[in-house]
């Protein structure tokens, strides 16, 4: 375990910039919205407060994505992994690594979203369930995204994964809505924006832990994948 | 004599997925590595030598044909714990050179004042001690290749994988590795050095592998494989430089080289001619020559050219 935790944490280190540059970023959006008049522009509030979480998700993939062709790239992977660690180990320091990334965003943005929503009339315990769920639909997103860059590059990985959770929410709106459960990120993500004022939502634990279940189904399929992968070859 | 890297008929070929084409980088080698030596793995850019150790690493897997490290199977993720490795082009995390070592360090499962400890001494034996707390990023090829080092030895690993640990090192940084690598071995490390550095490699390797286009052509004791062939070198006064092959004359004297076992008859025919005999001299060959030699032969099949 200890591996692994090294390995997210220093994932979550070496990206500290882009964490940094989205961390401001719902400061400074929480800044403006505590010096409007909250219950005037609550609305306004809102929506920028679902356009942040909405980004966190397009963030997962990108870290998800990118992580390992970085990490060949600059070939600091065999430096990791001459030491006594496994693939899958490695996998997981990874997939824990973007989850933390994302967790730290959707923290910082539910302490916010607390302070400017809880304000306006907006149930504070709703925002922390919401930010649950965009954890978990990071985490499943960001680990689909592995998988995909454990063989293909960080641009086609993007594209796969965008399909691959797509497809289900195009399946959910013509076949019914039980197909858009099949990869629950789509879910997740309408649980937050379909929040209003006037109906916050009902709270639904079932698509979360579809979420925390599939991410490890995708982590075990991505570390049978990446165990046939030669690293040390150029990526390209 | 215990084994503790072997490579088992291994082939290992490259396949391009856009072009259908194969590279076999490694074809049939085999080879096993004694406790306690140090070993030079030479060959040519593109000879096979760094799809070799990737593979003892577990970097990548065999197209055929297997190997063991330190007893178990290549790819074998504890085993890695007794084994220090240090990649060509040494890429590591912009940290602090200390806290970099213990991160290393901790990932092999090490832990507390020892990793402290160990971390603060490797950096001292490459001479890294005063920039322990400097940002690795800001280091110099040379200094980065020192805390690659020191990385590799932070385990106080049973086997060392060098791949070119000197190339970007200045000549005192050299002796300091030269002299590393000899106080390793003295205490029953064993090193798999790959180099192009051929006098260092000949300096402190107790045998050494010539691999060229995947196939191993020379693998041998060095004193064995500089002395096969060994050569005499005469100069002599007084005579013509037609009368020996490659004879060359300059400042009055002609110089030439024979092989040791003809050195009587050529003398011989020195002094029949009525030359001077001024030098007798014996003229041990070098890796150098050895590799230009290897590296001038067309490819072999599987195992020839062993010796």
């Amino acid at each position: 375990m200890k591996p692994v935790l090294l390995i997210a944490i220093n994932f979550a280190r070496e990206q500290r910039w882009p964490i940094l540059t989205l961390l401001l970023w719902v400061l400074l959006l929480a800044f403006l919205g505590l010096v409007t008049d909250v219950h005037r522009q609550r609305e306004d509030l809102l929506f920028v407060f679902k356009q942040d979480a909405v980004y966190v998700l397009a963030f997962s993939v990108f870290f998800g994505g990118s992580a390992i062709y970085n990490e060949r790239r600059s070939r600091r992977i065999l430096g990791v992994l001459s030491k006594a660690v496994g693939r899958q180990q490695y996998l997981s320091g990874l997939v824990l690594g973007v989850t933390i990334a994302c967790g730290l965003y959707c923290f910082a943005l539910g302490l916010t979203g607390s302070w400017t929503l809880g304000d306006a009339g907006f149930p504070i315990a709703r925002v922390w369930f919401l930010m649950i769920c965009l954890v978990a639909a990071c985490a499943l997103a960001g680990t689909v995204a592995l998988m995909f860059s454990t063989f293909l590059n960080p641009f086609f990985a993007a594209g796969a994964t965008a399909i691959v959770l797509g497809l289900p929410a195009l399946a959910g709106q013509l076949l019914g809505p039980r197909w858009g459960y099949v990869i629950p990120v789509w879910e997740l993500g309408a649980t937050v924006v379909n929040s209003s004022f006037g109906s916050p939502g009902k709270a639904s634990w079932f698509p979360v832990v579809l979420a925390a279940a599939e991410t490890l189904a995708f982590w075990l399929l991505s570390a049978r994948i990446f165990s046939y992968v030669d690293i040390a070859v150029a990526v390209e | 004599m215990r084994i503790v890297l072997e490579f088992d008929n291994v082939a290992k070929e490259y396949r391009s997925f856009a072009s259908r084409r194969r590279l076999r980088a490694l074809d049939g080698f085999s080879l096993a590595v004694e406790a306690g030596e140090i070993f030079g793995f030479l060959g040519p850019n593109g000879a096979g030598k760094s799809t070799a150790i990737h593979l003892a690493m577990g970097f990548m897997r065999a197209t055929s044909g297997s190997g063991r490290l330190l007893g178990e199977p290549f790819g074998h993720p504890a085993t890695r714990r007794r084994v220090g490795f240090l990649a060509e082009s040494v890429a590591l995390y912009h940290r602090p050179a200390q806290r970099l070592v213990r991160f290393y360090g901790a990932l092999n499962g090490m832990g507390g004042t020892h990793l402290e400890n160990r971390a603060r001494q490797v950096l001292e034996i490459v001479g890294l001690q005063d920039h322990a707390n400097r940002n690795a990023g800001k280091f110099s090829r040379g200094m980065l290749q020192r805390v690659g080092l020191a990385q590799a030895m932070v385990n106080d690993p049973e086997l060392l994988i060098l791949d070119e640990p000197t190339s970007a090192l200045d000549p005192l940084a050299r002796v300091m590795v030269r002299e590393l690598l000899l106080r390793a071995r003295n205490a029953g490390k064993t090193i798999f050095l790959s180099s192009h550095l051929l006098s260092e490699v000949e300096l402190v390797c107790d045998r050494v592998a010539v691999l060229h286009r995947g196939r191993l052509a020379r693998l041998g004791r060095t004193a064995d494989l500089l002395q096969a062939g060994e050569q005499t070198e005469i100069v002599v006064r007084a005579i013509a430089a037609n009368h020996f092959d490659g004879a060359i004359a300059r400042d009055g004297v002609v110089s030439f080289s024979v092989p040791a076992h003809t050195q009587r008859a050529a003398l011989e025919k020195v002094w029949a001619l009525g030359g001077e005999v001024v030098s007798v001299n014996p003229r041990r060959r070098s890796l150098e020559e050895i590799f230009l030699e290897v590296t001038a032969e067309p490819p072999s099949s599987p195992g020839a050219g062993v010796s």
